[in-house]
């Protein structure tokens, strides 16, 4: 089974001194093609670091993280854009979709900045709202959408541009149990279907309990990996 | 799409961006006016002092404006005449000679400036005849008439229907003495001029100064000083291939040019201090919005667009506002110049004050391109250019801070 990330001895440190937090500490992970894993761990554990080294959103203070067979050490901010663009998708705990585009907008951003072209873009975009059944809500903009339909337009933007990866943090945390039953039941079917990988960071029992494989942080570590 | 966003964009907060606009605005239209309104001023001025005896140009002999003695003469004014005629922008050219000369009656006398004039081009040319307040003035066919200053009149004591005698050095070095009557009585406002200046017939001045056909100056005009201006470098020429040379309005009244230089120095200090003021309150307004927008540029980063990108973006954002907000102002500070440059600004109780100076009781402000532009292309450049500022924030930006930001 291939990796999709590979995170060698990852440590992160925030701040100086008689400051510094340590974040992360030495963690070795290896996310395969397929997997829906779920990260978990209480407040505090490293989850959002984690992934946000595994999105290439931030870098570590040493180790290194490989995605998609590219090492990010070394990479400028240029270069971390093209890799989170065309290898990366985020879906957010607060959706965070562009508030002035419509549903069908927002997801054609994403191509926009790849350079599909416009015929294409557009095609892929409601082929994309169909998957995550919104495609009467194409024109609409975020504030008319409830916080399950933003939610479902995100996967539906991070999934559009076909990323080696797709990393959700919190992604039920605003959203009611039927609402985030049944968004986790789409990623899971979408992660079924076409084999996209999903690493969630979440607290949530109910999201867990869909997971392949289950990561435990504890204190910036690995406190546990296995089947779910 | 880019583009469509950063248009969106601006529109988040309609009522700052209105008033974001309303200020540029109101800025463009006031520097458009302004802008109309000083230099139409400034061209009513030049116009009025100028058509009161300098004509819009003149061609004379070399060292004739610093050392204006009558020995100094264009000998054959008629063809210069004719080449000023192929010139388009003249519309009229009045050949003049002048001399300083004592003029009596009785027993008082005082020192004048006699200026020969042909009447008929001199009309086309001066507003002289316009200021004649008794008599008339002088016209074709008069042969022994002379118009005075009401001052001068005054201090010899004459009226209409008096002989006068004037005495005076001729062309060649001879005694000029004649005997002329008077028809008219000028009143120009201008202190000097009313005390001191006398015209006869340029045909009557050859004959008594001996001027032999000999003129000292030609004056001329066109439809618009601009007209006339434009023409200076051909008007240079055909002076320099008859040997002489050719004063712009700027050599025939330097203290016009001075005067406007400096007014104008100071009117520039207030336009840029009145585009340094908007611009700084556009660009905080500009600022503020990516400030509150930091944690949306953060998600942005996060799903694979550019710090430049954003930044453009951003900058867009500052164009279309710019762009909008001056566009308007534009319209309409062209909409209320044009208004008032077909009716004018009357500065009540100022006539006289302006009469001193040849200048009409309203004031007509005048567009031309640079007028309309000038301003507010500034306006924009620096807007634009200062957007620098917000561009840079937006470039330091890292995704993960940013997303950790309020707003």
């Amino acid at each position: 089974m291939s990796n999709i990330v590979s995170c060698r001895n990852v440590s992160k440190v925030f701040g100086h001194a008689d400051l510094a937090v340590q974040a992360l500490q030495g963690i070795n992970l290896d996310i395969h093609a397929g997997d829906f894993a779920t990260l978990a761990g209480p407040s505090g554990s490293g989850k959002t670091t984690l992934l946000n080294m595994i999105g290439a959103l931030d870098t570590p203070s040493s180790g290194e993280v490989v995605i998609d067979g590219q090492p990010l050490a070394r990479l400028t901010a240029a270069q971390l854009s093209e890799i989170r663009l065309h290898k990366v998708g985020f879906v957010f705990q607060a959706y965070n979709l562009i508030p002035v585009l419509s549903a069908r907008e927002n997801i054609e951003f994403v191509l926009e900045l790849q350079g599909v072209p416009g015929a294409e873009r557009k095609e892929r975009a409601l082929n994309a709202l169909a998957d995550v059944a919104l495609e009467g809500l194409a024109d609409r903009r975020p504030a008319q959408m409830s916080g399950g339909q933003q939610q479902r337009v995100a996967v539906a933007r991070a999934l559009v541009s076909r990323p080696a990866i797709v990393l959700a943090d919190e992604p039920t945390a605003n959203l009611d149990s039927k609402t985030s039953e049944e968004l986790i039941a789409l990623m899971y079917r979408l992660n079924q279907e076409r084999g996209t990988t999903f690493v969630i960071g979440t607290h949530d029992p109910g999201v867990m309990a869909h997971s392949k494989r289950h990561i435990q942080l504890l204190d910036g570590r690995i406190d546990g990996d296995g089947q779910g | 799409m880019i583009a469509a966003l950063a248009w969106r964009n601006i529109w988040r907060q309609p009522i700052r961006t209105a008033l974001s606009m309303v200020g540029m605005g109101f800025a463009a239209m006031l520097l458009v006016f302004m802008l109309s309104f000083e230099f139409g001023s400034y061209d009513t001025i030049k116009t009025g002092m100028l058509r009161i005896s300098d004509g819009f140009g003149q061609i004379q002999p070399k060292g004739y404006k610093d050392d204006p003695a009558i020995d100094k003469v264009i000998e054959e004014p008629t063809a210069l005449m004719a080449d000023l005629a192929g010139v388009g922008a003249v519309t009229a050219s009045s050949a003049r000679d002048m001399a300083f000369v004592l003029l009596a009656r009785g027993n008082l006398s005082f020192a004048a400036a006699v200026t020969g004039i042909d009447p008929v081009q001199e009309n086309r040319i001066t507003v002289v005849s316009s200021y004649v307040k008794q008599g008339r003035a002088l016209r074709a066919g008069d042969r022994d008439a002379i118009i005075l200053g009401d001052g001068l009149a005054r201090n010899l004591g004459v009226k209409l229907g008096d002989r006068i005698t004037l005495l005076g050095s001729a062309r060649d070095g001879s005694v000029a003495a004649d005997v002329l009557r008077l028809v008219g009585i000028f009143k120009s406002n201008i202190p000097e001029m009313d005390r001191q200046v006398a015209q006869i017939p340029l045909a009557r001045f050859n004959e008594t100064f001996q001027m032999n056909g000999a003129v000292n100056t030609v004056a001329l005009s066109g439809r618009t000083l601009r007209d006339i201006t434009a023409a200076s470098g051909r008007l240079r020429r055909i002076a320099a291939r008859h040997g002489l040379v050719y004063l712009d309005w700027a050599q025939l009244q330097p203290a016009i040019k001075q005067g406007i230089a400096l007014d104008l120095s100071t009117a520039m200090t207030m336009y840029a201090t009145l585009i340094f003021v908007v611009v700084f309150i556009i660009l905080n307004t500009l600022y503020m919005s990516v400030l509150e927008r930091t944690r949306e540029f953060g998600v942005l980063l996060a799903i694979g667009m550019k710090p430049r990108q954003i930044g453009r973006m951003v900058w867009m954002e500052i164009i279309f506002l710019s762009l909008v907000g001056t566009g308007i102002g534009v319209v309409l500070g062209m909409i209320l110049t044009g208004w008032f440059q077909v009716h004018g600004i009357s500065f009540q109780g100022l006539q006289e004050v302006y009469a001193q100076f040849g200048l009409p009781s309203r004031i007509y402000p005048h567009m031309t391109p640079f007028r309309v532009l000038f301003g507010p292309l500034v306006m924009l450049a620096a807007v634009v250019l200062l957007a620098v500022i917000p561009y840079r924030r937006v470039l330091g930006l890292k995704p993960v801070s940013a997303m950790g930001a309020g707003g």
